[in-house]
């Protein structure tokens, strides 16, 4: 925050005393401000009328906001109600908006048709995401502790070239990247100049390895690390401790929750992640990720016949990063946040 | 040299290469998938090359590749200009309905559960939003023209009607973005001392006032970080539109000339067509295109007063 604004110097008693007591969003009582500080201006001046307006401003509010709310669900409603209707009900004109009878055996038949090779696709995500996970918050960590806690020459030109790789359009790096992978020297039958074979397009190779470091996962690090007062690090460096057990010993353990934001954007966006995988898996159907696999069983099951098993598959897909993202939205939720604020 | 210098100079030089070895993985990696790729597009935007031979016997044509996608290729201009109308559209109006939800959210019980709700389609894959809202486009049997008949509105052809296909894509993409909008508002919002409110009351500011002289000011930063960052993104928006466009089940409902952007011409350029250069040029051209309006956006809202603001 930088607005250079005098600080008034007259507060109303008793208003501000739990203002910023919970600068995270996500919790319920920090909502509370708001709506108490005005109950008390319109209060004070009194009379029905006042009252009166105030309920039916708070009314209009939350009916708004379940409004809202509700036409935000609207297509996951959709898709869930549909995903156990009959085909003719799916296609049904006018619409319906819920099954009659719900049909679960939609699931089962996606799970059970040998033409939609959904494990695979979950085992190939879960590989890929994983690796890059594991990758991402080692090479993130490594990086942000020299450029939070070492003093160096170069250290800050790093820094800045760091975050101008996230202005780069991905489409400057594909084809070359592409290239570069499929002439990757003695991998996939190539020799030692890359030439003759495929490279490293038809392994998991391919797929982790561009993402394997995260211009935005060495911002945060850097970021966090910063925090940690350099007393600490002194004292473990006077104790005789190298720079990598100030960094395995001290450093890391400290910046945990950090770590754990970092895990689940890669991990949920990597899961995600679409372009890359479905460029490399053309020529290497083996490896697709469930985004891939999902578009492509959008041609085994034809809209026209297979509309709601489609849906089901769909559902499926959906299920693993929304299923993350509820059970850890905490830290996921701090890693937006974050990243708007120094 | 006294012997104090030389030990001075020992420990900076041990100083940086612990430096450089923690940043080892990080350079390495930017050396071989950021420096080399850019310098290897730049070189191919000036050669014919179509993938499938050695990049090094591609024919050098100079700046034809350019030449070709601002003056004789039509269709790369419409990409423009459809990224343009998408990508700012997308991110600013996106960010005035997350601001107008962000500041509702603050006023009610149980904000936490709307924003879960909210936040849902940021991790949803790209894919299955684009196969959810395919299903609630179609045009007879579709909950988007049934709604629009239950309030008596004409319903549209939302995915076939090249005046609004691009539009209904872009509503995909707001909705599927707003939570993250919301959330990093929420915060900015919540970061505001409250004394600057309680001020403003008592010179009798009205709500609107408020919003005007404290709220705006006082989110710039937040406006500044969302609108760069959500450009940079927007500008290279691909899965949606290729979903509904070309690639999806959906595929061939949409005029492609409607709804091309530039990312999927130049995927399309690339590996439907092999022509390498043309895409490598075009990419280019996008960069172009992020970088000016990543200055102008800079250049807007810092007149405001957050130069401080990286």
């Amino acid at each position: 925050m930088s607005e250079p604004l005098a600080l008034p110097r007259v507060s109303p008693a008793g208003k501000d005393t739990d203002k910023n007591e919970d600068m995270e969003p996500g919790r319920a009582g920090a909502g509370k401000r708001v709506v108490t500080q005005r109950g008390g201006q319109r209060g004070q001046r009194g009379g029905q009328r006042g009252q009166r307006g105030r309920v039916l401003r708070r009314l209009l509010v939350h009916v708004s906001v379940v409004i809202i709310g509700l036409a935000m669900f609207l297509p996951f409603y959709w898709i869930l109600s549909a995903s156990v209707m009959t085909y003719e009900e799916v296609t049904a004109i006018p619409p319906r908006w819920w099954p009659a009878d719900p049909q679960w055996g939609n699931y089962t038949a996606v799970l059970r048709d040998p033409n939609v090779p959904l494990f695979k696709y979950f085992k190939n995500s879960f590989l890929v995401s994983t690796a890059v996970t594991v990758a991402v918050l080692l090479t993130s960590s490594l990086a942000g502790y020299a450029l939070s806690k070492l003093k160096f020459p170069g250290r800050d030109a790093i820094f800045t070239f760091t975050l101008s790789t996230m202005m780069f359009p991905v489409f400057l790096f594909l084809i070359p990247v592409y290239y570069i992978l499929k002439r990757f020297p003695l991998l996939g039958g190539n020799d030692i100049l890359g030439m003759g074979g495929t490279g490293a397009l038809q392994s998991y190779v391919a797929l982790i390895i561009p993402f394997v470091v995260s211009a935005w996962g060495i911002f945060l690090m850097r970021q966090f690390m910063m925090t940690i007062p350099d007393e600490l690090i002194d004292a473990a460096r006077i104790d005789g401790a190298s720079d990598l057990g100030i960094f395995g010993m001290v450093v890391t353990p400290l910046v945990k929750p950090a770590l754990a934001t970092l895990a689940i954007f890669t991990f949920i966006g990597q899961w995600n992640y679409f372009l890359w995988p479905m460029i490399v898996t053309t020529s290497a159907p083996h490896l697709m990720t469930v985004p891939v696999g999902l578009r492509l069983i959008g041609t085994a099951y034809s809209t026209a016949v297979n509309m709601n098993k489609l849906l089901a598959a769909t559902v499926m897909a959906i299920a693993p990063s929304v299923c993350v993202f509820l059970a850890l939205q905490r830290y996921y939720i701090k890693g937006f946040v974050l990243s708007g604020f120094k | 040299m006294s012997p104090g210098a030389a030990s001075a100079r020992r420990r900076l030089l041990k100083r940086t290469l612990t430096g450089y070895l923690f940043l080892s993985p990080a350079l390495v990696f930017y050396l071989v998938f950021l420096v080399i790729p850019i310098g290897m597009s730049l070189y191919i935007s000036f050669r014919d090359w179509n993938m499938l031979v050695p990049l090094t016997s591609s024919r050098f044509v100079g700046l034809k590749n350019y030449t070709y996608l601002l003056t004789r290729d039509e269709l790369f201009l419409i990409a423009v200009k459809n990224t343009i109308i998408y990508a700012t559209g997308t991110v600013f109006v996106g960010m005035v309905l997350a601001l107008g939800i962000a500041i509702l959210l603050l006023r009610v019980r149980g904000a936490t559960f709307w924003r879960f709700v909210m936040f849902a389609p940021v991790v949803t894959p790209s894919v299955a939003v684009a196969r959810i809202w395919g299903g609630l486009y179609r045009p007879a049997e579709g909950l988007a023209n049934a709604i629009l008949r239950m309030v008596h509105l004409p319903p549209q052809q939302w995915l076939a009607d090249p005046n609004i296909c691009l539009y209904s894509i872009m509503l995909i993409a707001i909705w599927g973005g707003i939570g993250a909008t919301v959330i990093v508002f929420t915060a900015g919002l919540k970061g505001i001392p409250d004394v600057y409110y309680d001020a403003a009351k008592l010179d009798g500011a009205g709500p609107w006032a408020e919003f005007k002289h404290i709220t705006i000011p006082m989110l710039k930063p937040t406006i500044l970080f969302l609108s760069v960052t959500g450009l940079i993104g927007a500008w290279q928006a691909f899965d949606l539109i290729f979903m509904l466009a070309v690639g999806g089940t959906e595929a061939g409902t949409s005029p492609v000339r409607s709804v091309i952007v530039l990312a999927l011409y130049l995927y399309q350029m690339a590996f439907k067509n092999l022509r390498m250069g043309r895409a490598c040029a075009g990419a280019f051209l996008l960069f172009l295109i992020v970088l000016g309006f990543s200055f102008i956006v800079l250049k807007v809202l810092r007149k405001g007063g957050v130069e401080s603001y990286e």
